[in-house]
């Protein structure tokens, strides 16, 4: 169509544009600027050009434990989200089911759900009286309840499921090249199904389980709502401390320079995953 | 060749009852009579969808959070959509950097992008008043919404809209009659999850409200941290309710799944 | 005066090799012309020229007298039958089809006899409510054809559209087109890349070779008498010798060949002969006047049902020969025997060679 192909079309994208030039550039900009600001003993931030936060930042060992904790606890929950997700994408893949979709979307259900009830769902069926512990009491498995949230058992509980449907839909994603004829052809040379799936069917999906584990490591680096609520002020992650910085204490340059840090922290694992399998698949 | 094994539909079985077991002890949690969260509980009564009833703070934080969803969508529908007609349906040099720009905040990690939005907004006068949370929610929203309709878009087959134009259709005729239609699921599933999106939106409305104007989310939030009761469990019933109504809706009305591109 | 005129049409897309070159063409009121030719060579570019949806960047073309080259798609009055059919996937097949009496305001009573009209004519009575997933291939074609037609277009241009159809289907749908066709007396552009497709349905055939007209005619002109060595060689299976012109004597393989129009060039030329001008003869009986020939060894024999196609290996180089299995004695060809190819001086095609 002559009209909708002509150039010069340009300016719909303007409205987009200046939105999000305001509420995403320039206060990414701002985050930046505001880490080489200065601090003042009483806590007052003034203006300035240093690295001071950041030589603060390196001094703090409490740092390092933070990041130790945060790569931990990812790499854990990311882990287990894909022993989870994995099973279940590859269901969803090859299911004819008549309740394939209301399957699909239970399974990224969690993502429909808010975040903070779904942590209150996890402190019903995991607190001191809740499902777990009362059948594991009621069963005389055990004479007192055992702690499964406010410390690292619940929050990586928590964080695994949160993890579950981004996991789901990269895998789903990822899962167009597998072809159910090579299976059915490996099948047909004399694989049995367990070695269909050893020789096949994971080595085809291998992209896809790269690119979900990247993307969720990515998301628990920076989650937060979940270490916080179901960690109980027990469980320290550098989320839970930018926000206490920004929030709690008002040390605007430190959360600013906490945040940087995470964002090249990321990068650098980014980078590094990268090479990784670049290398892997060579 | 049976497409999944009995071994599969196990796994499958136990993964989903992970996925399921914290939505359906919430909701049963909300019919307790007890005062603490204990499962199973001594009893059952509605009394704690009363409590809520008689609570206004949690009243005010649906209000708004309702009105701010609305909002969003409307306005993310608004800028979105014709971005994403320009990206899908146009070729023009830095198409690929323009759509690079709508979707990075979909990159960035949600709480950095909290934290930059607060140090913008409290100096603009924009922390915690509703333009600034709107302002705030689209940084997200818009995103999803442009990268949705922009799949929307480019699914359809220029072919079509050229059968429309050599038929008599005006350009205007042929995006109302053919163009439009053809987007109406991706357009139905964009509203559905810009909606939802936005009302459940957790970290960048506790950067960003105050004391006075606080989201839903918000406040169950502080809530939780302050004391764990049944009362926040109906809570959570109705929102969970919520979101399963959207959810069967949409996919009633299009499915959910494949307007989502998968 | 021809219907539809095209003058010196150009396209170039971008800075890329013209798609069409400065392509002239007329077809005349009523006329089935087919556009044939390899893929790329700008069929499809010409065709949504001729639609209004692509602009031309230079040249004109003139429908009926009238200058349309500027004119947008709607107000064109052509009927486009897609490759892909391109039916509107939310509409029923009425809908369809009533989607350009619509844009054309027809009064609802009319648009319902039309419709009905148009869906006996493609034999399509009682799918009016299906949506177009619902139909086969060969259904959809027809639904495209019929909304193309409904809208009593100017022109009928239809792009590949039978390509995505079997055999038997494509078949009979040739037959269905070309019968509609002539009763309602439209005129018709029909590109296509299968020449069985070109010479059997069309009245006259355009060549087209790398976005330029190689040669219009009749389907005979085009098989008989090509008009280059492009043509030749893409209309219908020939045979090609490296030949030595010397004005007007030409020479394969050191032997005289006689020529009926001999091109009076010199030096190294392209002899080519179809293979069912060719004929095998026994080595030892004399040729016969005006008849080239020349010998060689049976290499492979290929039976086709109702022709057999002989591979013989001579100096000249490996030539085929077709000739029917009507008599029994086609068995006496065996692999290995020593054979006279022949063919007619009237039969033999020159042409200078490609220049590269
Ligand atoms: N939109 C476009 N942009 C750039 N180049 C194009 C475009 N459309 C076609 N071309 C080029 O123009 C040339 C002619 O294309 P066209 O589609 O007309 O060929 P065709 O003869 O229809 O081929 P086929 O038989 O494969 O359909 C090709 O080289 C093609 O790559
Ligand atoms: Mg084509």
């Amino acid at each position: 169509m002559s009209l909708l192909r002509r150039p010069g079309m340009l300016w719909l994208a303007l409205p987009a544009t200046a939105v999000l030039l305001f509420t995403y550039v320039a206060p990414m900009f701002g985050l930046a600027r505001m880490s080489f600001n200065r601090t003042l003993p009483g806590g007052a931030m003034q203006p300035d050009w240093t690295l001071a936060t950041y030589a603060e930042m390196a001094a703090d060992s409490f740092n390092l434990e933070l990041t130790l904790n945060s790569i931990q606890l990812s790499f854990t929950a990311t882990t287990f989200a894909l022993l989870l997700a994995y099973p279940v994408s590859l269901f969803l893949f090859r299911t004819e089911s008549r309740f394939r979709s209301l399957l699909a979307i239970i399974a990224i259900g969690p993502l429909l759900v808010n975040g903070v009830v779904r942590v209150f769902g996890w402190i019903a069926v995991l607190g001191d009286r809740g499902l777990v512990n009362s059948a594991l009491l009621a069963l005389g498995l055990v004479s007192e309840p055992v702690r499964l949230i406010y410390n690292w058992t619940g929050v990586t509980i928590g964080l695994t499921e949160s993890l579950l449907p981004y996991m789901v839909l990269a895998l789903l994603a990822g899962f167009g090249r597998l072809d159910r004829e090579v299976e059915a052809a490996a099948m047909s040379l004399g694989a049995r199904p367990w070695r269909v799936f050893v020789r096949v069917t994971l080595p085809l999906s291998l992209p896809a389980i790269v690119l979900g584990w990247l993307i969720c490591f990515i998301l628990a680096m920076s989650a937060f709502v979940t270490p916080k609520l179901l960690g109980g002020g027990r469980v320290f992650v550098l989320a839970t401390q930018v926000f206490e910085e920004a929030v709690d204490t008002v040390n605007w340059p430190l959360a600013a320079a906490l945040s940087v840090y995470m964002l090249v922290l990321l990068l650098l694992f980014l980078g590094a995953y990268g090479a990784l399998t670049r290398r892997v698949e060579r | 060749m049976k497409p999944t094994g009995p071994v599969l539909r196990l796994v499958v079985a136990l993964v989903y009852g992970f996925i399921l077991i914290p939505i359906v002890i919430v909701l049963a949690v909300s019919f307790s009579a007890d005062n603490y969260i204990v499962f199973p509980p001594s009893g059952w009564s509605l009394r704690w969808y009363g409590t809520l009833l008689a609570t206004p703070t949690l009243f005010e934080a649906f209000r708004v959070s309702v009105m701010l969803a609305a909002l969003v969508t409307v306005l993310a529908l608004a800028c979105g959509m014709p971005a994403a007609f320009l990206i899908a349906r146009h070729r023009f040099r830095g198409r690929d950097a323009l759509f690079g720009f709508f979707t990075a905040p979909l990159l960035l990690p949600t709480l950095v992008l909290a934290l930059a939005l607060l140090l913008a907004f409290h100096p603009w006068g924009l922390a915690a008043t509703v333009p600034g949370l709107v302002l705030a929610h689209l940084t997200v929203t818009l995103p999803f919404v442009i990268r949705i309709l922009t799949t929307a878009f480019a699914n359809l087959t220029p072919d079509v809209e050229d059968a429309a134009a050599t038929l008599g259709a005006r350009p205007f005729t042929v995006f109302r009659r053919v163009t439009l239609p053809l987007v109406v699921p991706g357009l139905i599933a964009a509203t559905a999850l810009a909606f939802l999106l936005s009302f459940d939106e957790t970290v960048i409305s506790l950067f960003i409200s105050g004391p006075r104007l606080q989201t839903l989310p918000v406040a169950v939030y502080h809530y939780v941290e302050r004391r764990t009761d049944p009362a926040i469990a109906a809570l959570s019933a109705l929102m969970i309710t919520g979101s399963i109504a959207i959810v069967v809706l949409v996919e009633r009305m299009v499915g959910l799944m494949r307007a989502v591109g998968r | 005066m021809s219907h539809v005129r095209l003058d010196a049409l150009s396209k170039v897309y971008g800075s890329n090799a013209p798609a069409v070159d400065d392509l002239t063409l007329t077809v005349e009121r009523g006329e089935f012309l087919a556009l044939l030719g390899p893929s790329g060579c700008g069929k499809t570019t010409t065709l949504r020229m001729i639609a209004g949806l692509v602009p031309p960047t230079g040249g004109t073309i003139t429908v009926g007298g009238a200058d349309v080259t500027s004119l947008p798609p709607y107000r064109r009055n052509m009927g486009l039958v897609f490759q892909n059919y391109a039916l509107f996937p939310h509409m029923s097949v009425a809908d369809n089809i009533a989607f350009g009496l619509e844009m054309r305001n027809l009064p609802r009573s009319e648009q319902t006899s039309r419709i009905a009209e148009a869906l006996a004519m493609v034999r399509l009575e009682g799918y009016e409510k299906r949506r177009p997933r619902e139909l086969s291939g060969g259904q959809q074609q027809r639904v495209a054809l019929a909304r193309a037609l409904v809208i009593r277009p100017d022109v009928l241009l239809l792009d590949e559209c039978l390509s995505n159809l079997d055999a038997k289907l494509r078949e009979q749908m040739r037959i269905e087109i070309r019968e509609i066709q002539r009763r309602l007396g439209i005129t018709a552009i029909f590109v296509t890349h299968d020449q069985v497709e070109a010479l059997t349905m069309c009245d006259r055939v355009a060549l087209m070779d790398r976005g330029r007209l190689a040669q219009v005619g009749t389907p005979e002109d085009v098989y008989e008498r090509p008009a280059n060595r492009f043509v030749a060689n893409f209309v219908g299976r020939i045979n090609v010798m490296r030949g030595e012109a010397n004005g007007a004597s030409l020479a394969v393989a050191g032997a005289p060949v006689a020529v009926a129009n001999a091109p009076r060039t010199q030096g190294t030329v392209d002899v080519m002969v179809r293979p069912h001008r060719m004929t095998i003869r026994p080595e030892d009986v004399a040729a016969a006047a005006g008849e080239n020939r020349v010998s060689g060894t049976i290499g492979r024999i290929v039976y086709i049902g109702d022709v057999i196609q002989v591979a013989v290996d001579t100096p000249a180089g490996p030539l085929v020969a077709e000739r029917t299995t009507t008599g029994p004695d086609w068995h006496t060809l065996a692999v290995g025997q020593r054979v006279a190819v022949a063919w007619s001086a009237a039969d033999t095609l020159v042409f200078p060679p490609e220049a590269r």
